[in-house]
C-alpha cells in the first residue's frame, strides 16, 4: 500500500517514435497497476520542449523523473523492465 | 560476448571522449568520421548501439540514419546533439518518417558517457 501519497512523475521522450509510443505505454500500464488514482504523469517531448529538458538536465531519452514524493530519482533507457522502473520510482515491492 | 558499440562523429575530441570513457567497460567501440564510414562500418558487423553526431559534413545524422535503418532497424540509435528548437524539425521529420531512434545531449562528460551506456546496454541485456 502507497497510502495517500500522490506521485508527480516526467517523462521525457522524442514524440512520434516507435520506441517512444512504447515507453509511454508501458509507464502508463505499471503506474495505473500500481498507482490507480495516485499519480501525476506529464510526457514532455524533448523537441517540443527543449527548454524543460535543459531545466531538468535530461541527458538521454526516455527518462523518466519523479520529483514527488522526494527524494527525486530517475531512470533513463528502456523501462519494459519493471522491476528496474520500480525500484527507481521508490515502489520495490518486498521479496 | 562484449557488446559492440559504434560512434559516428566528425570531431575527433568526441570519438576519443566515448573510447576513453568506455576504455574500462568491457565493450568494443568502433569510430566513425562520417556517416559514410559509419554505413561501412555496418557492413558485416552487428552493433550493439550506436551513438550518431547530427551535424556532420556529408551525411548527417539523419541522413545518416536512414541509411542505418535500412542494414539494422532494431539496433538502438541514440542521436547526439544540443536540445535545442534549431535542431528540431529535421528530427521531428525523421520521427514522422518511422525512424526509431533516442536522443542523447551534447556535449557529455566522461562519467556521463559511460554510466549512460552502462544503463542502455545493462537494460537491452535484461530485456533478451
Amino acid at each position: 500500500m502507497m497510502g495517500n501519497t500522490m506521485y508527480q512523475i516526467r517523462l521525457y521522450i522524442v514524440d512520434a517514435t516507435k520506441s517512444s509510443t512504447k515507453a509511454v505505454q508501458e509507464l502508463e500500464a505499471l503506474l495505473e497497476d500500481k498507482l490507480k488514482g495516485q499519480y501525476s504523469l506529464k510526457i514532455i517531448d524533448v523537441l517540443t520542449e527543449p527548454e524543460l529538458a535543459e531545466a531538468d538536465k535530461i541527458l538521454a531519452t526516455p527518462t523518466v523523473i519523479k520529483t514527488a514524493p522526494a527524494p527525486e530519482t530517475r531512470i533513463i533507457g528502456d523501462l519494459s523492465d519493471s522491476e528496474k522502473v520500480l525500484a527507481g520510482l521508490g515502489l520495490e515491492e518486498p521479496s | 560476448m562484449s557488446k559492440r558499440i559504434l560512434v559516428i562523429d566528425d570531431e575527433s575530441v568526441v570519438r576519443r571522449s566515448f573510447v576513453l570513457a568506455l576504455e574500462n567497460s568491457g565493450y568494443l567501440v568502433d569510430t566513425a568520421s562520417s556517416g559514410e564510414m559509419g554505413i561501412e562500418r555496418m557492413e558485416g558487423t552487428k552493433y550493439d548501439l550506436i551513438f550518431l553526431d547530427l551535424n556532420m559534413p556529408g551525411l548527417n545524422g539523419v541522413e545518416t540514419l536512414r541509411e542505418l535503418r535500412e542494414r539494422d532497424k532494431d539496433v538502438p540509435v541514440y542521436i547526439q546533439t544540443a536540445f535545442h528548437a534549431a535542431f528540431a524539425d529535421q528530427l521531428r521529420q525523421a520521427a514522422e518518417d518511422g525512424m526509431d531512434f533516442e536522443i542523447l545531449k551534447k556535449p557529455l562528460s566522461l562519467r556521463q558517457i559511460a554510466d549512460i551506456t552502462k544503463e542502455i546496454l545493462e537494460e537491452a541485456k535484461i530485456t533478451e
